[in-house]
């Protein structure tokens, strides 16, 4: 059974009434839907809430889902379309400003800069991962970070990494989850009692 | 089942590589396990840092939220979304069907209301039979009184028909819905009703309100006096 598969097993059961296997499938795809909405909007919090609509539109059209198409293109197509008509919408209905606002060139430009990205903290607190991660990722060994840099940066499938390192499948499964481990071991350790206040951020 | 090959079928079903049965598992562990949704989340924030993607979270609420809007809609639904979807295809089927049986209760009930009716507008169109004209014999044979005779003694005379007859303004029985609440509802419900069917019935009402009394009306007299 491919991964598609075990999305329409999942599909399948939330056809028959289990709403957990929906809170997988949005768990599996959350992060690549929110990936994929931020390339029409750039703030984050305003593709979650995209992304949100398009999980939310999805889940009432399954039952009419077939599996003629992998669910992830399905889904993908959903959030696309969403996002586009957000953009429209978002478009047709701008944010009014205050005409003396307007006159304030810095004003202006300070509204502009946190449409565009997040909070201040928000943005200290992407920084703080950013650097933890990097410098986990510096003190990998070598196989383990190609491994996980090939997976993640370049997209390879076990397969390919194998064919590109010249060892086994599981070899690979194993090296991308040790790396994996290690990095967010390093997480946990910065992040202690931070990840609450990364969720509220968030 | 280890914990770290709990965590290692996670790493790898977070890269589309766990075969589709263990898959299967795991999804419904992740649906209940706190611990490997957040570590999901974590191995997401760790790749989207090696992408240098923006707006990196160790942890994101949105299945929750999705969740949460999911339950709400349900909640004030009373019936789940994908339930609702599920049935979905039914519903036109049970609306045309209920809109046919109204339309063939309403073509009934016009039916039957124009054959109990009927026999009245039979009876109603029939000549009237008017009240036999005094015989010669029996009148005064004075000159004034002949004079005064009344035309339709004079038509009997002449051995010409006895009279001319119009029906007269007799009260029409009450029917059990009254003409003009029946049309309205038949246009009420014309959307289920045959076109033709509908006009026939219209037709029906028109003419049965035609036939119908005025309230108002003087009575029309039983004999044409003209001749």
């Amino acid at each position: 059974m491919t991964a598609d598969a075990s999305d329409l097993s999942l599909v399948q059961r939330v056809q028959r009434g289990d709403k957990g296997a929906f809170d997988v499938l949005v768990l599996k795809y959350q992060h690549k839907v929110v990936k994929l909405v931020m390339r029409y909007v750039r703030n984050p919090a305003e593709a979650e809430d995209i992304a949100q609509d398009a999980f939310i539109k999805a889940y009432r059209a399954l039952p009419q889902f077939r599996g003629d198409s992998a669910f992830y293109t399905w889904l993908y197509r959903i959030a696309i379309n969403t996002a586009k008509n957000a953009v429209v919408a978002r478009d047709r209905n701008p944010v009014d400003f205050d005409l003396d606002m307007t006159n304030n060139d810095e004003s202006y430009e300070m509204q502009g800069r946190l449409k565009d990205s997040e909070t201040p903290e928000a943005l200290v607190l992407t920084d703080e991962i950013r650097t933890t991660v990097n410098a986990a990722i510096a003190n990998l060994p070598d196989d383990l970070r190609t491994a996980i840099v090939l997976r993640e940066l370049e997209g390879l499938s076990y397969e390919e990494i194998a064919a590109t390192m010249d060892c086994p499948v599981g070899t690979v499964r194993s090296r991308i989850f040790r790396a994996r481990e290690a990095i967010d071991s390093r997480l946990r350790e910065v992040f202690e009692g931070g990840l609450g206040r990364a969720e509220e951020i968030g | 089942m280890s914990k770290e090959e709990l965590e290692s079928q996670l790493s790898a079903m977070f890269d589309d590589e766990l075969p589709g049965e263990e898959c299967e598992l795991l999804a419904r562990r992740l649906a209940r396990d706190e611990q490997l949704r957040e570590r999901w989340g974590r191995y997401a924030a760790i790749g989207a840092c090696i992408r240098g993607e923006p707006g990196v979270r160790l942890q994101t609420t949105l299945a929750g939220k999705v969740s949460a809007a999911l339950k709400q809609e349900s909640a004030q639904n009373g019936v789940p979304a994908t339930d609702r979807h599920r049935h979905g295809w039914v519903r036109p089927w049970v609306t045309s069907l209920a809109g046919l049986a109204s339309a063939a209760a309403v073509a009934a009930v016009a039916i039957l209301w124009m054959r109990s009716e009927a026999p009245a507008l039979v009876a109603h169109n029939a000549p009237v039979q008017n009240p036999p004209a005094p015989s010669l014999q029996s009148l005064p044979a004075t000159a004034p009184q002949l004079a005064a005779v009344s035309p339709a003694v004079r038509v009997h005379q002449s051995h010409e028909p006895d009279s001319y007859v119009t029906p007269a303004a007799v009260a029409q029985a009450p029917s059990l819905v009254p003409p003009t609440e029946l049309a309205n509802y038949i246009v009420a419900h014309s959307a289920y009703s045959g076109p033709l069917m509908r006009r026939n019935a219209l037709s029906a009402l028109v003419a049965g309100d035609s036939a119908a009394p005025q309230v108002n009306a003087q009575p029309i007299p039983a004999v044409v006096t003209g001749k």
